[in-house]
């Protein structure tokens, strides 16, 4: 008796599959560890931990498309390259203002639209899910292509660098040191998270939620769900280009490889073993995996990927819900044994 | 005499060489419900899925509130108020019944009061108020079949097309159902159209009942006098009475 009463408060709190109370107080936490990290972390963390929390962005951006929408897509690595393409582009321009800023938000935008019209052209033609994964993945070899063939614009294979964007918002702010930066992409990490997941609350979300369970069913009250999935595309590729412009100003360097299949690829790794119905879950298993493969990959180079791979398996077998569904049943067992 | 909700003149469908439906002429009045009968592929939800818009006829004409829909998508005529229950009942398995029910009241609502109030107010009708924080996936059969109709009426139906609504219920259930349906007529003044192969339950129906038989209209009129029909217990009664 006790035990269903339990179930139907916890059930209840619960909104469209994210537990608000408990996952605002876990990401809270969560941000606060990461913003006291420069305090004893030396150089060359505070350095890489900015690259992988924009991974922990890119990888919000797929978890909203997968995890909450129930449409998967190879094509997200595209979409982050093609934001830090546009933002090397912009940093090049001499601009009355801060061209780093520019640089983010035409990253964003051109992400985005391409993603929205991708996806408005495939949805509005019936085109289902098996289907759209297939199309994606066409778009990061394309987009990989074109990043190769297109070098006077690209920098070909050699890539392209990118000079670190000042924070301030003039045209001659000075560049920032690495703590300043790591508390700058932190605060704009933990912003795209708190966005989206108010975003992923509210109307939009829950009609998202409902494609996941049943479209057609969705279809039949009226609903135009191509309209609705396009536009889910388009979000997750807004945070994909703001991730990707950020990620190439935090880099200094973007190359073709940032746009191939073998990023996408990891990109799910990350969002399957983080946890794909959790935004939080998808953020912290790309920072996770990133972290990991690189401290593994300098003591056996030759095995690392095995080890991604095997833990990638074992996730799949065992923890279907990945680290935030881990988490979450270690928290529940640990309230149950509070009320015991 | 009022003019009639839905009217459908000599529609057909035609699967290549397979004719499911063929010459169907039905009159259906607001505030009024109609059962369809009849044997397995006498082309029941072929007929429902022309009018819901899930298939397209190949033939003949629907008019929906004097408007032609025949070529309408189903989007757009589910905005204009025919609503669709499956046959096995769809609804989002993992999202509680609130949920459910929040989906259909947000496309008519868009202030969250407005949508809280709907939703109360159709849980309470369609005897699953109790069973609000309870996920689709872990009710009952029949309960999750009055989740769909009530889903239905929270999206502000007009003609609810019912296809099979007491499929698999217990008896009890078969009769609340039938209540259901009378009170959303006599009560909400919606019009429905009710597939059924039970014939206990179309009988608690109490409406004017269509028998299809080879994807033709074989005849229609009051449940006895269709009931008593020497044709239909032919076809189709036969074996059930």
């Amino acid at each position: 008796m006790n035990s269903t009463v339990e179930s139907t408060r916890a059930r209840s709190r619960r909104r469209f599959g994210i537990d608000t109370v408990t996952e605002t107080g876990v990401a809270a936490l969560f941000f606060a560890l990461l913003a006291v990290v420069p305090l004893f972390a030396d150089d060359y963390m505070i350095y890489i931990l900015p690259q992988y929390m924009l991974y922990g962005v890119l990888a919000m951006s797929l978890a909203l498309l997968w995890g909450f929408t129930g449409i998967v897509s190879f094509g997200q690595a595209a979409l982050f390259a093609i934001g830090g393409y546009v933002m090397g582009l912009c940093m090049g321009l001499t601009l009355p203002i801060n061209p780093g800023y520019v640089g983010i938000v035409a990253g964003a935008a051109f992400s985005g639209a391409l993603a929205g019209i991708i996806g408005y052209f495939l949805f509005s033609a019936g085109v289902r899910s098996t289907h759209f994964v297939l199309i994606t993945l066409a778009l990061a070899i394309i987009t990989q292509q074109i990043a190769v063939s297109q070098s006077w614009l690209t920098g070909g294979w050699n890539g392209m660098f990118v000079a670190r964007m000042s924070v301030s918002p003039g045209a001659q702010g000075s560049i920032p040191g690495d703590t300043v930066f790591y508390m700058f992409i932190l605060v704009f990490s933990a912003g795209c998270y708190f966005v989206v997941r108010h975003i992923l609350c509210g109307r939009f979300g829950k009609i998202l939620a409902g494609i996941r369970e049943n479209e057609d069913r969705l279809t039949a009250f009226g609903y135009r769900i191509d309209v609705y999935k396009s536009a889910a595309f388009a979000l997750s590729g807004v945070i994909a280009g703001l991730a990707g412009s950020l990620y190439a100003t935090t880099s200094g360097f973007v190359t073709p490889s940032l746009a191939g299949v073998l990023f996408s690829t990891q990109v799910l790794v990350w969002v399957a073993i983080g946890g794909r119905h959790s935004l939080l879950g998808a953020f912290a298993g790309a920072m996770l995996v990133a972290s990991l493969s690189s401290y593994v990959s300098a003591i056996i180079p030759d095995y690392w990927q095995l080890i991604v791979g095997v833990l990638f398996i074992l996730v799949i077998i065992y923890f279907k819900k990945g680290l935030a569904g881990l988490v979450e049943s270690v928290g529940r067992w640990l309230q149950r044994r509070k009320a015991a | 005499m009022t003019a009639p909700l839905l009217e459908t003149r000599n529609l057909g469908k035609r699967f290549r060489g397979l004719v499911a439906n063929s010459g169907i002429d039905f009159r259906l009045h607001p505030a009024s419900s109609h059962c369809i009968i009849g044997p397995n592929g006498a082309g029941k939800t072929t007929f429902l899925s022309m009018i819901s818009g899930h298939l397209s006829p190949t033939e003949g004409e629907i008019r929906y509130r004097d408007m032609d829909v025949t070529r309408r998508s189903v989007v757009y005529r589910a905005r204009h108020g025919i609503a669709r229950k499956f046959q096995t009942p769809s609804v989002f398995p993992e999202l509680t019944v609130w949920q459910n029910m929040e989906l259909p009241a947000m496309r008519v609502e868009r202030r969250r009061k407005a949508v809280h109030e709907r939703v109360q107010r159709v849980l309470e009708r369609v005897r699953l108020w109790e069973h609000r924080q309870v996920a689709a996936d872990h009710l009952s059969h029949g309960q999750r079949q009055w989740l769909e109709v009530g889903m239905l009426v929270a999206m502000n139906a007009q003609l609810l097309l019912l296809d099979e609504p007491a499929a698999g219920m217990t008896k009890e259930e078969k009769a609340a159902t039938a209540t259901l349906v009378h009170e959303l007529v006599g009560d909400l003044g919606l019009a429905t159209i009710v597939i059924e192969h039970d014939m206990d339950f179309v009988r608690l129906l109490d409406t004017r009942v269509t028998v299809l038989h080879m994807g033709s209209v074989l005849t229609e009129g009051v449940f006895d006098d269709v009931a008593n029909d020497e044709r239909v217990r032919d076809v189709y009664l036969g074996n059930q009475l």
